[in-house]
């Protein structure tokens, strides 16, 4: 599936750790501005072709990648794309929350400082609260920005992770299994979080919840053993899937 | 299919037998627990014991380290009476004032004088109840009161180590009977030995000082942290973030986990090889002895950096990667931070090794008589081991107490050296 201004591009993407192949030539287009879902039972390599779109597999040594993928038509393997840049274009958000083991403020300030993107003091701060309140995260912390956010509760700490990453201003957001680590209510805010989001931002979500991925994207992708099985609008995926492994997953007969 | 997995299960198709309830009461079941809690009772009993035992051994090492070793921070002091008038030291007021005035006292001929006071004092011999250095001690009193020179004074001198030892029970029997009469007559006291924290070695038990092979031992220990501490952790850094994993790195590694193990005698000759005789440094230096002894601890901190550093969680590295930092800045600004106090843990342990170290130095030289304390790196020293060892070594008595005050003095150094090292440790201790 493809659509006339795609943000990112993904052409016989495939990825290899050592001699085992995870990806295996996955094609697929991640519009801008829309919440973008892949699904699919573990272990089919969803994970692996996300950390692709950042090169986030550039950190694991025996990680190779083959094929083109593109952020804006712009080839992000190629000599030219520098990786410290492209990560602040496309930011990620984990699975399990990570902040680093200082301040709120330092938390979400860290991007912006590194990349230069405030010049003065009162820049940082602003663009700090500015991150903060699109997390939805503001008036929970904004009397205590100094403390560490290790402190903040597991929904706290993965709203300062999301706000950490629009803290540079980036045009996609990735992020794997934002919720697996979370309680419902927590979950909950995360999803509101992301519908709040979307618009302005193209998110690529992976998720193991099919509920999940109904009530956020708008388009969802199937993944079965490192092959894209089935790319199309989020309805269509969970009302007519045309594939039958597609029906077999979201009907619960494996995975 | 579910139970194939069951351990021990019926073979495929049989029936489980119905399930009997426990009996909890039986007497082999009661047997069992009363043998576990034995159980745990005896092995609480026996690490209270193991304990107990390695307390008991530290409390005999301070104790007796302290009962022998704080005498040798004391010293025996004997009343002399000096009738200066009598003496008749050609020296006028007037030399007395100003910079040159102990030159002047002692071209008088000061030394020579309080000997014949001391006969004076204490008859025949009684030069020989004063230590060679008591003049020393009069000068100093004369200097700071002009005055005493015009009249009949008493002055509490340093004894003779032969007297010194009589008096704390260890002399010879002439010298018991001199300190028996001198005990007497309420001649004999004991003051602090300030010299000892002033002085370098010495052939006169009681002249020796600990202040050349401290500083000796300061100097050579700032040298090693100032090598060890960031070649090892720059070199564990690399080892962990940057180099990949092939032959070469597992070569490397195997190789520091050796180095870490070799014998420190080794590493002597491999100081003397290079240091001295192929780059020709001066013998004997702390400069000399620091680069040795780090190049002796820099596996044990490559080893704790490395560690330290794989053991800061991926997810720290995957947060700073994922929002663009580069890799640099992953490592001192995350990375770096949390495996601080790991890494200084090692340090710790190898400044620790470092400073009680004797083997490596004897081999650079740093075993001479140094008879004034160190001026420089590269001036000759000893450090306070090897000061031990050479004391240790002495046949005169008067070393003995002196051994073990270098002892005390070296336990101190190394408990001020950890409780530094644990305070920075504490300070750059973060959760995460």
């Amino acid at each position: 599936m493809t659509f006339a201004q795609p943000k990112m591009t993904a052409r016989d993407v495939s990825v290899f750790y050592g001699p085992k192949q995870a990806v295996k030539s996955v094609t697929i287009d991640v519009p801008t501005d829309e919440v973008t879902a892949f699904i699919g039972p573990s272990g089919c390599g969803k994970s692996t072709f996300l950390r692709t779109l950042n090169r986030m597999n550039d950190t694991i040594p025996a990680a190779r990648v083959e094929g083109q993928i593109a952020l804006d038509g712009e080839d992000i393997y190629s000599a030219g794309m520098d990786v410290v840049q492209l990560r602040a274009r496309v930011g990620m958000v984990f699975q399990k929350p990570n902040p680093f083991p200082k301040s709120i403020f330092e938390n979400v300030a860290y991007g912006p400082r590194i990349h230069g993107l405030a010049r003065h003091k009162s820049d940082l701060e602003a663009i700090v609260q500015r991150s903060l309140k699109r997390a939805g995260l503001w008036d929970e912390v904004k009397d205590r920005l100094s403390d560490s956010g290790t402190a903040l509760s597991g929904g706290q700490q993965q709203r300062l992770c999301i706000a950490r990453a629009i803290a540079v201003d980036p045009e996609v957001i990735l992020m794997d299994e934002p919720c697996s680590a979370l309680d419902p209510i927590a979950t909950a805010r995360i999803e509101e979080l992301i519908a709040e989001l979307r618009g302005n931002y193209a998110i690529v979500i992976v998720t193991h919840n099919m509920q999940q991925a109904a009530r956020v994207s708008q388009r969802t992708a199937f993944f079965h053993l490192g092959q894209l099985v089935e790319y199309d609008a989020t309805d269509t995926i969970f009302t007519a899937p045309k594939e039958a492994r597609t029906k077999d997953y979201i009907t619960g007969r494996y995975g | 299919m579910s139970s194939t997995l069951v351990a021990g299960a019926p073979a495929i198709g049989a029936e489980p037998a119905a399930r009997a309830p426990t009996d909890w009461r039986t007497d082999a079941m009661r047997g069992r627990i009363r043998r576990r809690y034995a159980a745990e009772r005896r092995f609480r009993l026996l690490g209270l014991a193991a304990v107990t035992l390695s307390c008991g051994f530290l409390l005999v090492l301070l104790a007796s380290m302290l009962s022998s070793g704080l005498g040798g921070f004391q010293r025996t002091d004997v009343r002399l009476s000096i009738d200066f008038p009598a003496l008749n030291l050609p020296v006028t007021r007037g030399q007395l004032r100003g910079s040159g005035a102990d030159l002047a006292l002692a071209g008088a001929g000061l030394q020579g004088a309080v000997g014949r006071a001391a006969v004076q004092a204490f008859g025949e011999g009684g030069d020989r109840y004063i230590a060679d250095r008591a003049w020393l001690t009069v000068r100093d009193a004369v200097l700071a009161d002009p005055g005493l020179l015009t009249r009949r004074t008493a002055i509490d001198v340093p004894a003779s180590s032969g007297i010194d030892a009589a008096a704390r029970g260890a002399g010879r029997a002439d010298d018991e009977a001199v300190v028996a009469r001198l005990e007497g007559l309420r001649l004999l006291s004991t003051a602090i030995n300030w010299d000892f924290f002033t002085r370098a070695d010495a052939t006169d038990p009681g002249a020796v000082g600990i202040w050349g092979a401290l500083k000796g031992s300061l100097l050579t220990m700032a040298v090693t942290l100032l090598v060890a501490f960031p070649v090892g952790v720059l070199s564990a850094i690399y080892l962990e973030e940057y180099a990949g994993r092939n032959r070469w790195t597992d070569l490397i590694e195997v190789s520091i986990n050796n180095l870490a193990a070799v014998p420190s005698i080794i590493f002597g000759l491999l100081g003397l090889a290079v240091f001295l005789n192929t780059l020709h440094l001066p013998r004997s230096a702390p400069l000399v002895g620091g680069l040795t002894l780090a190049l002796m601890i820099m596996p044990v901190i490559v080893i704790a950096g490395r560690n330290a550093i794989k053991a800061v969680p991926p997810s720290i590295r995957d947060a700073a990667f994922g929002i663009g930092a580069s890799r640099i800045q992953v490592v001192f600004h995350h990375v770096l931070p949390l495996a601080l106090p790991g890494i200084l843990t090692g340090t710790i342990i190898g400044m620790a090794r470092a400073l009680g170290e004797t083997a490596p130095l004897l081999m650079i030289g740093m075993r001479a008589f140094i008879a004034s304390p160190p001026g420089g790196l590269a001036d000759p020293a000893t450090v306070l081991p090897v000061q031990i060892f050479l004391w240790s070594d002495e046949v005169s008595r008067g070393f003995v107490e002196k051994t073990s005050a270098a002892i005390i003095v070296l336990l101190a150094f190394l408990l001020a050296m950890n409780a530094a090292a644990i305070y920075l440790r504490n300070k750059f201790e973060t959760r995460w």
